[in-house]
């Protein structure tokens, strides 16, 4: 792609071949309205207002692409009268009630109308019933709905559960006089508009990830949070700008925050807003908000307990849930009074990334998120990617959908969503503990043999064999015959029926022998039958790869050697490694912190358990804010140190304070932004400093990006070859959390109150003789516990799951690190 | 009245602005003096004197005393808010819109609203705040349903700067509405209820 | 000195004290009464039937609210001002024969406290001191319009000085004594033997003096409110300002007293009519101060000016002149 020069209403701009003629103008800020277009997503062509003339030509500007020296009208009086036609017709029947409607305010039809300047209608027809709908956490209201299709598009193109699409919508036709009378576009997008209207694809209600993306892109009132419905008008919010505490992506959101009511003028959370065309939710972001630690007060007496506590103890416990200015208090206390820090699942990511840095030479991996979406071929190792990063998914989503793209996901749990995000994705479920296996499988298919270590590609080549095998080959037969198909007539927009005559060719089976080289690590990985066909097919014409490792891999057993291997991979293919963080912080306490294998006597535990616990839940015995209530930086798996900033106020001490009172002494717990280690990639910017927003060009401007820091390799690049017996197997259980929860955070959050269980599969519990609500017994050989056995209809296979967000399950003292283990459950 | 000929600030015959007579003012001092002695015996001074006694004689008093009497108000006085309902269906006007606490320049104006069991939207709370509230009328001048009114209630003192009137003290009572006691006054979109209403017309 | 004197002087003292005390408090109710009969209203109301005890309402008030002595004053004189004015009130009453002697359980009564030979020169002279409290008051004040108001009353006072005692030479050339005593009984005779008739300019140039000397409406700009606030009162409050208060009122019923004594007959022949006929007059004049605030408008400074210096002055002097020719030929 190479940077071309546009004129746009007499402005020359710089733009990248192929652009859309749209974005083009929106990052060089020229107004072009738009209603159905969705930035990163498929143009739908539905509103038709973005019209523009280019080359003299009336094209549509979202899917109209820039070619060098085009030269770009915004307005001509043709494009004006289509403009007005169509928000004459989108107000057609739209009701009149801005009044209660929730979009008011921050309405696209309120502010197109106004901004065409509709004060008369010329247009009708007959309204029809549309009751409104409840969908659970989404509200829709049909008789508001303008289908525009950006609910449709947005949960394909991005989130990938596809959950939405037209059904009829009945009622009468358009007047046949209109056709004649009406400009042409606007006639076309009636004609749409008329046709349908939205639904869920499983029926009456909806079947999805939850995610509300659907309601944060819908342009209109239609589809809305069943909560917040109702509850306030958009300009009474003031917008907190933060970044969402629940995983690693750290997506940046804002905390709309008003008075709680009338008689209590205390900030309430009413919801959370994203920059849908930059950045998307997953449900936890956009429902889990209101986790803060509430009606907390200063408590001396706890104060001094604690101070008392910190005097005696010789060990912090943490999770990663803490800002990056936290970890940075706990290591300086470390350093003074020699605490141990315990943070197991930071500890191995940590050292995950140290092995994976001497193969690199790389503190940090390469990837991004942003090359997740542009890649064409992604690949995802070692993670739950539904649920560890909702983020990742919808990236790797977007990529298979915008790109043309393919991919394989590897992981021992099959996951129907992320097979219905794409034809062109395979999974494997191989066994656990087979992660080094797909390492090495990726190094064999894509490494660069004449650049490896010879080593490496000799042991590669020991997986290799060639057999003879009987194979059901295609061939291509031409036959002719006669259709009657629909085709969408251009100018009228409406769909016709045309019969012809068409030769096709036709694909006929037909048996032969061939010699194939047969790999080993595909059976051993539970390949697919034909695999390395699909594969070949899926990498025709692939340029861009990505890799997503996540967590199975840094609790792996082997994790060094798995560091290794994808440091390997970094090196010797041309994939872009992203790693997934197990929290929402663990990268930046990998970073900032010391931490320790092995926990002393005395412990402090922050929010998580200790002989003195101090908690953001209000469970422990001193409170702490919680992170909606503070403010400081968060690491995203982006690499990019975030801020986030207090919505709510908070009355209680801080862990500054006890800080303070030990004498590590700081005025704000943000003076620590600009004394984050340099030497970990960290900057020496002040916290007020750190911007928060996204370009209209959709550049990210949010914090800043840690910088990698290099260092000597020894040159050794030896890896541990595979043992191939390895795999767990029997009955076995996974640490993972269901859809919209991370965190006893989430959980605690008023729309997602949820308590845990044991999770598993339809097959599962048919297999096992389970119904939903019934006792299990789960005993591995660390411990038992006896919890509730929750249906989960979005995984797929026979292992069940355990999860981390319920803090009354301590589903983690049944694991030993790793994510797998064997499990025994029964009914009781 | 026009305002233009009072924008012609050219004293001239045609304008309404005029010199008040100071031509007649004596200059010298005789003529001053010749002024005193005049006016001094013309008895001016006595006819003052009259008007004054007249009036005492008379006894005309026209003291309203206050807490005891009360003047009837203006039916489009500005006064502390009224909360109105339906004519036909006894529901409440507002919808919760929030146009009111929007325009509202003292920003004194809260509500509470809520999705109610039939899907509607349903104002739990309203409160003014009348310490703040200067009672310019734009909120009724914007209430697309003639919703909130000022009333005649205009004794809200108070022992404190804040101090609110909230929904119940401001919303018509059920008995008053079907005892026809919901004022409603000729202007904008309003009507005169009899028996012939059977719809609150609203401005569309 | 009999101590029987002494104790009578004493006792006349006290009541005299006490009874103008209180009539300065009536004559506020009066005022506003009279004042709000005559512009529509009721005036006060609340305070007892009819509002009779506003005066106790007020008076409490006054003396329990603080007594605040400004920062940059000349405090001991601020301090001393109000009591000068009401001082020189009360002093200025022991000439005055307030009513005719009378016995009282076979004592005989002399409603006068000091019958001395040069009354009326003493009660001009003693009203004249009465200058230095509005003069002393708003000069410590450290007030701009107190300033004024200062100056405005030292020009007012010592000019109309000038009329009243001008006014009065010609009455007192008919008379031929200062005692009040003597004045009054020169015209005991009836009606007809007032010296109004004989004295009509005297008369009505003394009447307004008295307006200029009490500071009432027309000649109220000592203290004009809508010019200089409250004048040389601004900066008092409590019952400092309220001595002011009682001097004025006190003033105003002497000044009554005065012009009835000398020019209308005074209590006459001695009997309990013509004692009641001085309280009607003196009432009259009273209620007459009340009656132009309510009528009239005020004059300016300039105004008031012009008018003693060359209109009344000259006449008062053309006055004793022809009174002189008369009583010579
Ligand atoms: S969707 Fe927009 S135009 Fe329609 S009622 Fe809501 S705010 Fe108004
Ligand atoms: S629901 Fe909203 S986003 Fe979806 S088609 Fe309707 S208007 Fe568009
Ligand atoms: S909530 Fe998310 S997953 Fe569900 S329909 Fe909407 S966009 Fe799709
Ligand atoms: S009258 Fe004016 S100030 Fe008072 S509530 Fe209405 S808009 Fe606000
Ligand atoms: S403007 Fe009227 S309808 Fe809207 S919230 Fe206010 S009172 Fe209710
Ligand atoms: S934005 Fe281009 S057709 Fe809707």
């Amino acid at each position: 792609m190479s940077v071309i020069t546009i004129t746009i209403d007499g402005k020359e701009v710089q733009t990248q071949e192929g652009e859309f003629i749209l974005n083009a103008a929106r990052s060089n800020g020229i107004f072009i309205p738009a209603i159905c277009y969705l930035t990163r997503c498929s143009p739908t062509l539905a509103c038709r207002i973005c019209l523009v003339e280019a080359d003299g030509k009336q094209v549509y500007a979202c899917n109209a692409k820039a070619k060098q020296g085009m030269n770009i009208t915004t307005t001509t009086s043709t494009i004006e009268t289509e403009k007005r036609a169509i928000m004459e017709v989108y107000d057609v029947n739209h009701p009149l009630e801005c009044g209660v409607c929730d979009q008011s305010g921050e309405c696209e039809l309120q502010n197109y109308t106004l901004e065409v300047g509709v004060d008369k209608q010329t247009y009708s027809i007959a309204d029809t019933h549309k009751p409104t709908q409840n969908w659970g956490l989404i509200h829709y209201d049909p008789a508001l709905c303008i289908m525009c299709e950006r609910c449709i598009t947005v949960c394909k193109d991005m989130i990938g559960d596809a959950a939405l699409s037209t059904v009829a919508r009945g009622g009468e036709n358009i007047e046949a006089a209109f056709k004649e009378s009406m400009p042409k576009d606007a006639y076309a997008m009636w004609n749409k508009l008329n046709k349908s209207l939205i639904a869920p694809n499983a029926g009456t209600t909806l079947d999805c990830t939850n995610c509300g993306e659907c309601t944060a892109v819908c342009p209109v009132g239609a589809l809305v949070s069943s909560d917040y419905q109702y509850t306030s008008n958009a300009w009474e919010h003031t917008q907190i700008p933060a970044t969402c505490a629940h995983c690693s992506a750290g997506c940046q959101i804002s905390y709309d925050i008003k008075h709680t009511d009338i008689t209590n003028p205390d900030a309430k959370i009413y919801r959370v807003k994203n920059e849908w065309n930059y950045i998307s939710l997953c449900g936890a972001g956009r429902y889990g908000y209101d986790f803060e630690n509430r009606n907390v007060t200063k408590n001396s007496i706890a104060f001094d307990a604690a101070i008392d506590a910190f005097k005696n103890a010789d060990t912090i416990a943490f999770t990663s849930t803490i800002t990056n200015e936290e970890a940075m208090i706990l290591q300086r206390l470390k350093e003074k009074f020699g605490y141990k820090l315990i943070n197991e699942e930071a500890r191995v990511f940590k050292n995950f990334l140290s092995n994976y840095s001497t193969i690199t030479g790389e503190s940090l991996y390469h990837g991004f998120f942003k090359e997740v979406h542009s890649a064409d071929f992604v690949v995802s190792i070692g993670t739950a990617l539904k649920t560890d990063n909702p983020n990742a998914r919808f990236a790797m989503n977007n990529a298979l959908s915008m790109n043309k793209g393919a991919g394989l996901y590897f992981h021992p749990i099959s996951d129907p969503v992320i097979a219905a995000m794409s034809k062109n994705l395979m999974q494997i479920n191989h066994a656990p503990l087979m992660e080094e296996a797909t390492l090495y499988l990726m190094l064999d298919l894509f490494g660069d043999k004449a650049e490896m270590p010879s080593e490496l590609t000799s042991y590669l080549a020991t997986f290799h064999s060639t057999k003879t095998v009987t194979i059901e080959e295609t061939v291509d037969e031409k036959v002719t015959e006669t259709i009657v198909k629909k085709v969408l007539n251009a100018e009228s927009g409406v769909e016709e029926e045309v019969s012809e005559h068409v030769t096709k060719t036709v694909k006929k089976k037909v048996s032969k022998e061939v010699e194939v080289d047969e790999n080993r690590l595909l059976e051993l990985l539970n390949a697919p039958a034909g695999f390395s066909e699909t594969l070949t097919k899926y990498l025709a014409k692939k340029s861009t790869f990505a890799l997503i490792v996540g967590s199975d891999l840094y609790t792996h057993p082997n994790a060094a050697n798995c560091a290794r291997l994808v440091g390997l991979i970094e090196k010797y293919t041309s994939f872009s490694v992203t790693m997934v963080p197990n929290l929402a912080n663990t990268l930046g306490v990998a970073l900032i912190c010391d931490l320790d294998e092995s926990a002393g006597t005395k412990t402090i535990g922050y929010n998580t358990a200790g002989n003195f616990t101090l908690s953001a839940l209000g469970e422990g015995d001193l409170d702490m804010p919680a992170l909606n209530q503070q403010e400081g930086t968060l690491t995203s798996n982006d690499k990019r140190v975030n801020p986030t900033n207090a919505a709510l106020p908070y009355g209680g001490y801080e862990l500054n304070d006890i800080a303070s009172a030990l004498g590590v002494k700081e005025a704000l717990t943000v003076d620590y932004t600009s004394q984050l280690p340099l030497n970990a990639g960290f900057k020496a910017v002040e916290f007020d400093t750190l911007p928060n927003y996204y370009t209209n060009a959709g550049e990210e401007v949010r914090g800043y990006v840690l910088e990698s820091q290099r260092s000597e390799v020894s040159g050794d690049e030896s890896v541990q070859p595979l043992d191939e017996k390895y795999g767990l197997k029997g009955a076995l259980v996974y640490l993972a959390n269901p859809v919209l929860q991370f965190t006893s955070f989430t959980a605690a959050s008023h729309q997602l109150q949820e308590s845990g269980g044991l999770y598993g599969s339809t097959s599962f519990m048919n297999s096992n003789g389970l119904s939903a609500g019934d006792s299990v017994r789960v005993r591995t050989s660390l411990g038992e516990m006896v919890v509730v056995f929750i249906h989960d209809s979005k995984i797929n296979g026979d292992i069940p799951y355990l999860p981390t967000f319920d803090s009354k399950i301590n589903s983690q003292a049944l694991f030993g690190g790793y994510r797998f283990s064997n499990v025994s459950i029964e009914k009781v | 009245m026009h305002s233009e000929p009072l924008n012609d600030r050219n004293v001239s015959e045609q304008s309404p602005y005029f010199y008040v007579d100071i031509e007649t003012y004596p200059t010298t001092s005789w003529d001053k003096f010749k002024q005193v002695v005049k006016r001094t015996f013309k008895g001016e001074l006595f006819v003052g004197l009259w008007v004054v006694m007249r009036e005492m004689i008379k006894f005309d008093i026209h003291t309203v005393q206050y807490p005891k009497e009360k003047l009837p108000i203006g039916p489009r006085y500005r006064a502390v808010h009224k909360l109105l309902r339906l004519w036909e269906s006894g529901y409440e006007r507002c919808i919760g819109c929030g146009l009111c606490e929007k325009i509202c320049i003292s920003d004194c104006i809260r509500m509470d609203t809520k999705i109610d069991e039939n899907s509607r939207k349903e104002v739990t709370e309203y409160s003014i705040n009348l310490g703040r509230c200067i009672f310019c009328g734009y909120c009724a001048e914007v209430c697309p349903e003639l919703a909130i009114v000022h009333g005649q209630r205009y004794e809200n003192g108070s022992e404190q700067r804040a101090h609110f009137v909230i929904k119940d003290d401001m919303l018509t009572p059920l008995d008053w509405l079907t005892s026809g006691q919901q004022a409603e006054f000729p202007g904008f979109g309003a009507i005169t209820p009899n028996e012939s209403v059977t719809k609150t017309p609203l401005a569309y | 000195m009999d101590m029987a004197f002494i104790i009578e002087t004493i006792a006349k003292i006290v009541v005299i004290l006490l009874v103008f005390s209180a009539l300065a408090g009536l004559g506020t109710y009066f005022e506003r009464k009279v004042l709000a009969f005559m512009q529509r209203r009721l005036g006060p109301m609340h305070v007892g039937p009819f509002g009779l005890l506003q005066v106790a309402a007020d008076g409490i008030k006054l003396f329990t609210k603080e007594d605040i002595i400004p920062q940059n004053v000349v405090k001991p004189i601020f301090k001393i001002a109000p009591v000068i004015t009401a001082a020189t009130a009360f002093m200025a009453a022991a000439a005055i024969p307030f009513w005719p002697e009378f016995t009282a359980f076979g004592y005989k009564v002399h409603p006068i406290v000091a019958d001395i030979n040069v009354g009326i020169l003493y009660v001009l002279g003693i009203m004249a001191i009465g200058l230095y409290g509005p003069l002393l008051g708003g000069m410590a004040s450290a007030n701009k319009f107190s300033l004024i108001s200062a100056a405005r009353s030292a020009a007012v006072f010592i000019s109309y000085e000038v009329i009243s005692g001008l006014s009065l030479l010609a009455p007192l050339m008919m008379v031929g004594s200062l005692s009040l005593i003597d004045i009054n009984n020169y015209q005991a005779g009836g009606i007809g033997n007032w010296i109004v008739w004989s004295q009509p300019v005297a008369f009505i140039l003394f009447w307004i003096a008295a307006f200029a000397e009490t500071g009432r409406t027309p000649f109220h700009l000592i203290a004009n409110d809508h010019e200089i606030i409250d004048g040389f009162g601004t900066e008092y409050s409590g019952m400092r300002w309220g001595l002011f208060f009682i001097g004025e009122y006190a003033n105003m019923f002497f000044i009554s007293f005065v012009i009835a004594i000398i020019f209308l007959g005074g209590f006459g022949d001695g009997s309990i009519a013509g004692a009641f006929q001085l309280l009607l007059k003196v009432s009259f004049f009273f209620f007459f101060f009340l009656w132009t605030r309510a009528a009239w408008p005020d004059v300016r400074p300039d105004q008031l000016m012009w008018l003693c210096w060359k209109v009344l002055m000259p006449l008062a002097v053309v006055n004793i002149v022809i009174t002189g020719l008369v009583m010579m030929f």
